[in-house]
């Protein structure tokens, strides 16, 4: 398992794309640093962390279906997924091994924003406990997204229509909350409860305001090991129906 | 823990009543054989007859819908990592990365195929060696030549020293000069494994192999060595005459003699000298063809017994439509109307 776990992770950092990715994040995330510095009030002089990474993950999240594309379509694309699949590693461990990997850049991503705390730390204070709890947040959200970008790639053949799909998908699931909270489910509370109880953005704003609620680890955790089990089932099925 | 049993086994492959559907379309239909140890089986058949779906299963890349196979005394199904170890296989097309490096490529599929990080390097090694791409060990497989990605693809399999390879047309792609190496590499590795190798080439099957299995429509039609195959499915009964004379005047007398049941071919092999390959129903008209030419005055310079070669027995058992359970029931097949000699 390590072995491709290693080959993935060598895929991403061999090439560019890894890189560019991380650039782009930066980016976006010293936009956001300097835009919240800049609208400081001057009386107080604070700004908090947690609203810069909730701004962030709106666009962090389209970034995800990039990374994740390639997973599995490209195997396909490329008639290397017959090597995969007759190798002794089961299908378990190929989704694990991916996703591991696609996990590994992901936290390397998060842990280049690391400089805006350290650097605000020096010039200043930093509460660290709200912090670390948005990177917490942060990175299980991210997982989850990660995992549904995966099944994705599983589901569709093409990586360029797998990231469109995932695009929109995402789309999807930072507009959940403002669906449930839409008039048409309000009026019907049980709906409105089933989708609020599935909000992904609801779950992070606890986690950015310093929160830790175990309910919502426990949510984003079984969520993603969910979505890799239905990958695994997706892959086997395939194998069952190809032809 | 877990117990691992390995099934006691004659043979290092042995698959059972193997059927595969695919929905409602059946690839696979009940087929059963086995393979020995340092044994290389040929895998005939026309495009899809159903090679690559079988060859997909004994390797675990499909599942079966029914049957069983049994991989060094490992179930594909139950004990899947087990036998996949046992298994180096190359597919049709071989599963190369093309942004790797040759080297980079075969150190990852020796661990994905669970090589000791101690025996890697010297695994590469040997097999780049075998396939004689050593020097190519840094070059991007995207740059390669077919012939050198079919190499690549090839010394995969060889990773992890599997006792059974499976090869999906290795030969597909290379130079002739590269073809006879190939070859040569099969015959060698045979010393320490068995090998199921399927081919369009007859000729190639004819060079390599042992044993055949003959696969139309998803069912086995004969297994059996090529000598056999080829002896057998003569049933000592095709004639090979060389005749001095004219084309038609042979034509015009093997019609008229009675008991020919077909004419396969009439070649010219000198200046008005046909050498004819002539099924007869028996023997004994043989005397009826020498007394009929002699009486019209041609020279008889060769008259023998001959065999069909595996091509042609290749085409006599693609082309039938029921299947057969033996050798013995192709045999035992009587012609419900004997052809008439060709025109």
């Amino acid at each position: 398992m390590f072995a491709l776990y290693k080959k993935e992770i060598q895929s991403f950092f061999f090439s560019s794309f890894a890189y560019v990715l991380s650039a782009l994040f930066m980016f976006i995330f010293s936009v956001s640093f300097v835009t919240a510095i800049s609208d400081m009030t001057s009386n107080t002089l604070k700004f908090t962390f947690s609203s810069i990474f909730y701004n962030n993950f709106f666009y962090f999240i389209f970034l995800i279906p990039i990374l994740t594309m390639r997973s599995f379509a490209d195997e396909r694309r490329g008639g290397t997924e017959v090597l995969l699949l007759t190798s002794p590693l089961s299908v378990a461990k190929i989704v694990a091994a991916k996703f591991l990997a696609i996990l590994t850049v992901y936290i390397m991503m998060l842990c280049t924003t690391l400089f805006f705390p350290i650097y605000a730390a020096c010039t200043g204070q930093v509460m660290w406990a709200p912090l670390i709890c948005a990177y917490l947040g942060f990175f299980l959200w991210g997982m989850v997204c990660i995992a549904v970008g995966m099944l994705l790639s599983s589901l569709v053949g093409n990586a360029i229509i797998a990231a469109i799909i995932g695009e929109i998908i995402m789309e999807g699931l930072l507009f959940l909350d403002r669906f449930g909270s839409s008039a048409l489910v309000d009026s019907y509370p049980k709906l409105n409860s089933l989708v609020t109880w599935f909000s992904m953005q609801r779950r992070f704003i606890f986690f950015s305001k310093g929160i830790f609620r175990l309910e919502d680890l426990v949510f984003f955790l079984s969520t993603g090991a969910m979505i890799l089990c239905w990958n695994i089932i997706i892959i086997e099925k395939r194998r069952w129906s190809r032809g | 823990m877990t117990l691992k049993l390995k099934r006691v086994t004659l043979f290092m492959v042995e698959i059972k009543h193997l059927t595969k559907y695919y929905g409602k379309h059946i690839a696979v239909n009940d087929i059963d054989f086995q393979i020995h140890d340092n044994e290389i089986l040929g895998f005939l058949g026309p495009n899809g007859a159903g090679k690559s779906t079988t060859m997909n299963i004994i390797a675990g890349y499909l599942p079966s819908t029914r049957g069983t196979v049994v991989v060094n005394g490992f179930d594909i199904t139950e004990q899947a990592a087990d036998a996949k170890k046992c298994i180096g296989y190359l597919p049709e097309i071989p599963p190369v990365y093309p942004d790797m490096r040759v080297e980079e490529y075969l150190s990852f599929v020796a661990g994905l195929k669970g090589v000791k990080r101690k025996d890697i390097k010297k695994q590469v090694e040997t097999s780049m060696e075998r396939l004689h791409i050593t020097d190519m060990r840094r070059r991007l497989i995207r740059n390669l030549s077919k012939g050198y990605k079919q190499r690549v693809g090839f010394a995969q399999a060889l990773l992890g020293d599997p006792k059974i390879l499976i090869l999906d047309e290795p030969t597909v792609g290379l130079d002739p000069a590269q073809v006879t190496e190939v070859r040569k590499l099969i015959l060698d590795l045979k010393k320490d494994h068995s090998i199921i190798f399927s081919s369009h080439i007859l000729a190639e099957v004819s060079a390599v192999c042992e044993r055949v299995v003959i696969i139309n429509k998803g069912e086995i039609m004969a297994i059996d060595t090529i000598e056999n195959l080829e002896r057998s499915m003569t049933a000592d009964t095709l004639l090979k005459l060389t005749v001095d004379g004219s084309r038609e005047t042979i034509e015009r007398l093997l019609k008229d003699i009675r008991g020919i049941k077909k004419i396969v071919d009439i070649t010219e092999t000198a200046n008005n000298r046909f050498t004819c390959r002539i099924e007869l129903e028996n023997e004994e008209i043989r005397n009826e063809i020498m007394t009929s030419f002699v009486a019209n005055k041609l020279n008889i310079v060769e008259m023998s017994m001959d065999k069909l070669n595996l091509e042609e027995v290749f085409l006599k058992l693609t082309s039938q439509k029921k299947k057969r359970s033996g050798l013995e029931e192709i045999l035992e097949e009587t012609p419900e109307q004997p052809e008439q000699p060709a025109e």
